[in-house]
């Protein structure tokens, strides 16, 4: 898995690639936990590049999300292939993170 | 191997000393889907399991993971073969000295450099997956058969595996707790499209779950393919099976005479 921050106009975008698994979840919760650490609200992942996310992937978004809201933020994902929206369906966790079709779609908000 | 194939058993042969008890048997496991070993009683089900997870070597023959003959596999590779691999045992096999959630734990602190935090994340996860949410601190003597199975179930995917196997999921348990896992069995499978082996003589569960069905006799592959097609099979054997009628005597009185007398 590869990792960019984006900047898409002025709002900073944490843009993984690859597969999220249990040996690279940790450098992806490193950048979020990097974020949180800055009260940076909305955190937005974009998933667009994301091949494959397993239980540890989401548990990093869940403790990005702990982490955002302890200062009232938010934490928004965006690009979410059918298949990975489908677990975050499953997990329920669709109703809990809030999931947008694009980075416009975050910023006119 | 086909894309499509997430096992492939080839000329398997076993003994447990003298005596064959995996008679080179060959058949493929489809991916994705539910595939039920069947079959009576000392039919060879139980040793084939132990061969499909690495535990048992065979006299001779191919066991193949994503191209890789795992008969070949020394203990180290087999070891990482094991972490694609989930398996809920017929006693769920928990650690009775570990909470639930130290149960499921283990094996990602075993195998994975995760933070304690996201550990405990995925940890609920799992127990909500398998409907244990609030029960993270009872230790396994707590629990009652199905919610062991369950809670083993939590533990056997703790790691995310490719194949999850099950052996007898349903001894033990009574018919309305049965179902119930059989229903998870189901769950498993759409959502994370995981390969599912399970090993049972359980009818009622084989009708619920069963995608794909490989059945022994004796050490042999009786049959191998759809459920659909095992169910309009006319083999005398398999009729039997699925009727539950006892197996036909298969000695005359002078063989029975032989044997008892000990000639």
């Amino acid at each position: 898995m590869k990792i960019e921050i984006v900047d898409y106009k002025g709002m900073k975008v944490i843009s993984p690639a690859g597969e999220i698994d249990m040996h690279s979840s940790p450098i992806l919760r490193k950048e979020i936990m990097a974020f949180v650490g800055q009260r940076i609200t909305p955190l937005v992942v974009d998933l667009k590049e994301v091949t494959y996310i397993d239980s540890s992937g989401i548990a990093t978004f869940v403790e990005g999300l702990k982490g955002a809201m302890s200062y009232g933020g938010k934490l928004k994902l965006l690009g979410l292939a059918p298949q990975i929206r489908e677990i975050f369906s499953f997990s329920k966790l669709d109703k809990v993170f809030e999931i947008h079709s694009s980075a416009d779609d975050i910023i006119q908000g | 191997m086909k894309a499509d194939t997430a096992i492939e058993v080839r000329n398997l042969v076993t003994h447990y000393g003298d005596r064959a008890i995996l008679k080179d048997i060959s058949f493929s496991i489809p991916k994705g889907k539910t595939t039920v070993i069947l079959g009576g009683s000392g039919c060879g089900k139980s040793t084939l399991l132990k061969h499909l997870i690495g535990l048992l070597k065979p006299t001779s023959g191919n066991i193949f993971i994503n191209d890789r003959d795992i008969a070949l596999m020394d203990e180290t590779a087999l070891n990482d073969m094991r972490k694609k691999i989930g398996i809920l045992f017929q006693g769920a096999a928990l650690l009775n000295s570990l909470t639930i959630a130290e149960n499921v734990a283990l094996p990602i602190r075993e195998h994975t450099k995760l933070e304690k935090s996201t550990v405990d994340i995925m940890v609920r996860m799992k127990l909500d997956l398998v409907n244990l949410s609030g029960f993270e601190h009872f230790y396994p003597a707590q629990l009652s058969g199905g919610m062991k199975k369950r809670a083993g179930i939590a533990r056997a995917m703790a790691l995310d595996p490719e194949i999850l196997y099950f052996d007898e999921p349903s001894a033990g348990l009574d018919p309305v707790t049965a179902a119930g896992l059989d229903e998870l069995i189901i769950k498993l499978r759409d959502v994370f499209r995981m390969t599912i082996v399970v090993v049972t003589h359980e009818l009622p569960s084989v009708f619920m779950i069963a995608d794909h069905v490989i059945m022994l006799d004796a050490g042999n592959v009786l049959f191998s393919g759809p459920l659909a097609e095992l169910t309009a099979s006319d083999h005398p054997k398999i009729r039997r099976f699925l009727e539950r009628k006892a197996e036909e005597e298969s000695e005359n009185p002078e063989d029975y005479l032989k044997i008892i007398a000990g000639e």
